[in-house]
């Protein structure tokens, strides 16, 4: 239970998820029983926008989020059976056979259940709010709130159920082989070899700076995916005013500074519990605290520049193909150009937040005990 | 060279491990510090090497008293100075033998690291990984890792604690040539007594206080003492 609570990054993931979609899934399904009463055309044409964009959102924001969590779960999944190989190398040799141990992880999607409750709930709050500010300039009757069944099926006990599942698939997966295999230590292969590469002419921080990050790739896509959210989302809060409503802004930026710092927090933090040993090895050595923080988490920073270049592209991207699929036929909808303001006031904030936790943890590897590290 | 004056270190109010230790080494020495399992000794070790700081006391190199000294100071006193092998030599899994040894010779600067490998006689396995050695294989490697950044003192603690005789006596053989080698200092942390017949000295612990120090004139080499 105790490894369970450490996955607060998919809770945190599952509740934006269910959150953004399950408003905008309600909405749709709310705005669906008024097809009968638009007669107008213009009226038609904001009702099929407000359809489009509600479906458009949940699958793009849903899609997006629902894929983060299954890599984030098979990422917890790995790093779980990697960091307690040998005491499940002693089940299996006391017996319990891969089936049983496996059939445990299915808790593993009840950090899943937790964020999508969450999530649910969350979202029936800010529901009157949301549904009030969609149709402020009262275009459209007024709405009632329903309760759908059906949503709460697939928003909530369907996550749960197939995350269980997926959990206990990949765990009976990554505990194949003896248990003589995961009570070792896992050796390298020659694949991996010729990819940690080991040039002998570079110096050992840039071959570790290196390999850190070949070592880990899904820990690579976490800090891009973070700069990514980051990037698109505080973007796009910033031109929602504009664009939709003042609480659409709000709502993406709290989303995306949530989803950013939760991923990059973990991805750090995973960084810096794997190489324990190693800091505590290069501390002892006489390698400096900057030296070893630089060494482990400077190899992360292009990627992050990297999502956050992504992350802009595809902001832009998004808001253009719905004002000209979408919105094309609505009335008084703004002209979009790529705007420069709010990249920059994006970008520097992601520079000052990025290296203020790149110094948190630096200031973490100097309050490591060496002497407790090695004693583990 | 070292000069350990009443050295004491507690883990919590209850828990006094060293009660106040006091001795010398000269430049060279290879000196062994025996005493049973929670006698203090590994403390002792992670004290004189600044690894930890001593609640009270002072311990000298040379002129300068590393107990006053702070983390960054105790870094770069390491960095200059220390050479570390632990009973689980804690080698960097994704470097192969070449790069582990590097990350000690980096710190100096020390362009002919390759010749550590080849005096511990891993020439024709420096592309290998730690995975892929045997354990003495993997101790010479934190040996020469260790050695490679020219440390005046090499601070081992139970070196050939997780090795079977024949491996032990190896690797002790080669820590003792390259002594002889180098001149660097040797202080050694082990509950083997036999192993202490290698040591010019040899410092009893007794729950955290020294309760022998000897010399030994006649210091036996791996292959002649007992196991």
């Amino acid at each position: 239970m105790k490894d369970v609570m450490k996955l607060v990054g998919i809770m945190i993931i599952s509740f934006c998820a269910v959150f953004v979609c399950h408003l905008f899934l309600n909405y749709y399904m709310d705005l669906i029983v008024l097809k009968d009463d638009i007669l107008m055309g213009g009226m038609m044409i904001f009702y099929e926008a407000q359809l489009s964009t509600a479906k458009l959102i949940s699958f793009i924001s849903g899609g997006c989020l629902i894929l983060t969590s299954v890599i984030m779960l098979f990422f917890y999944i790995k790093h779980y059976i990697d960091i307690h190989r040998k005491e499940l190398g002693i089940l299996k040799a006391l017996g319990y056979s891969r089936l049983k141990i496996a059939s445990h992880f299915w808790r593993f999607g009840f950090s899943v259940l937790i964020g999508c409750l969450l999530g649910y709930g969350g979202s029936f709050w800010l529901m009157p709010t949301f549904y009030a500010t969609q149709n402020q300039d009262k275009i459209l009757p007024d709405m009632t709130i329903h309760f759908h069944f059906l949503l709460f099926i697939f928003l909530v006990v369907l996550p749960t159920v197939l995350f269980s599942l997926l959990a206990i698939v990949y765990s009976y997966y990554k505990l194949r082989g003896s248990s003589l295999t995961l009570l070792k230590e896992a050796p390298i292969t020659k694949a991996q070899s010729k990819k940690y590469n080991n040039n002998k002419d570079i110096p050992f921080l840039t071959e570790l700076r290196q390999s850190t990050v070949k070592s880990k790739k899904t820990l690579a896509f976490f800090v891009i995916f973070a700069a990514f959210c980051f990037s698109s989302m505080t973007q796009m809060a910033m031109k929602m005013n504009e664009l939709a409503s003042e609480m659409m802004g709000v709502m993406m930026m709290v989303i995306g500074i949530i989803l950013a710092s939760t991923t990059l927090f973990l991805a750090i933090t995973t960084v810096i519990n794997g190489h324990l040993k190693t800091i505590s090895m290069m501390r002892l050595t006489g390698y400096s605290q900057k030296e070893c923080a630089k060494a482990l988490l400077g190899g992360y920073r292009p990627m992050a520049y990297l999502g956050f270049v992504l992350g802009t592209i595809y902001q832009y991207g998004l808001i253009q193909m719905m004002l000209l699929v979408v919105f094309k036929d609505v009335a008084g909808i703004p002209q979009y150009h790529f705007d420069f303001v709010a990249m920059f006031i994006s970008l520097f904030s992601f520079i000052v937040i990025y290296e203020i936790v790149m110094y948190v943890y630096s200031q973490k590897i100097k309050s490591l005990s060496i002497k407790a590290i090695m004693l583990e | 060279m070292i000069n350990v004056k009443n050295v004491k270190k507690s883990y919590g109010a209850m828990n006094e491990i060293l009660k106040g230790i006091s001795f010398t080494i000269d430049e060279g020495d290879f000196v062994v510090i025996l005493g049973a399992s929670g006698s203090g000794k590994s403390t002792l070790l992670h004290v004189v090497s600044g690894i930890e700081v001593p609640d009270s006391g002072e311990i000298y190199y040379d002129e300068s008293n590393i107990a006053l000294f702070s983390d960054r100071e105790l870094t770069q006193f390491r960095k200059e100075n220390i050479g570390f092998v632990f009973q689980q030599y804690y080698l960097l899994p994704h470097m192969n033998v070449d790069k582990n040894v590097k990350m000690g010779a980096d710190l100096v600067g020390n362009q002919d690291y390759r010749k550590m490998i080849e005096a511990i006689g891993l020439k024709a396995k420096m592309n290998l990984y730690p995975s892929e050695l045997s354990g003495g294989e993997q101790q010479r490697v934190s040996i020469a890792r260790a050695l490679a950044k020219k440390p005046r003192v090499l601070f081992l603690d139970e070196p050939t604690g997780a090795l079977d005789e024949q491996t032990g006596r190896q690797v002790l053989d080669y820590i003792s040539k390259l002594q002889k080698q180098y001149g660097f200092t040797i202080i050694m942390v082990t509950h083997n007594e036999n192993i202490a017949q290698m040591a010019h000295t040899i410092i009893k612990i007794n729950s955290g206080q020294i309760s022998h120090i000897s010399t030994n004139a006649m210091m036996k080499t791996a292959f002649e003492i007992g196991w």
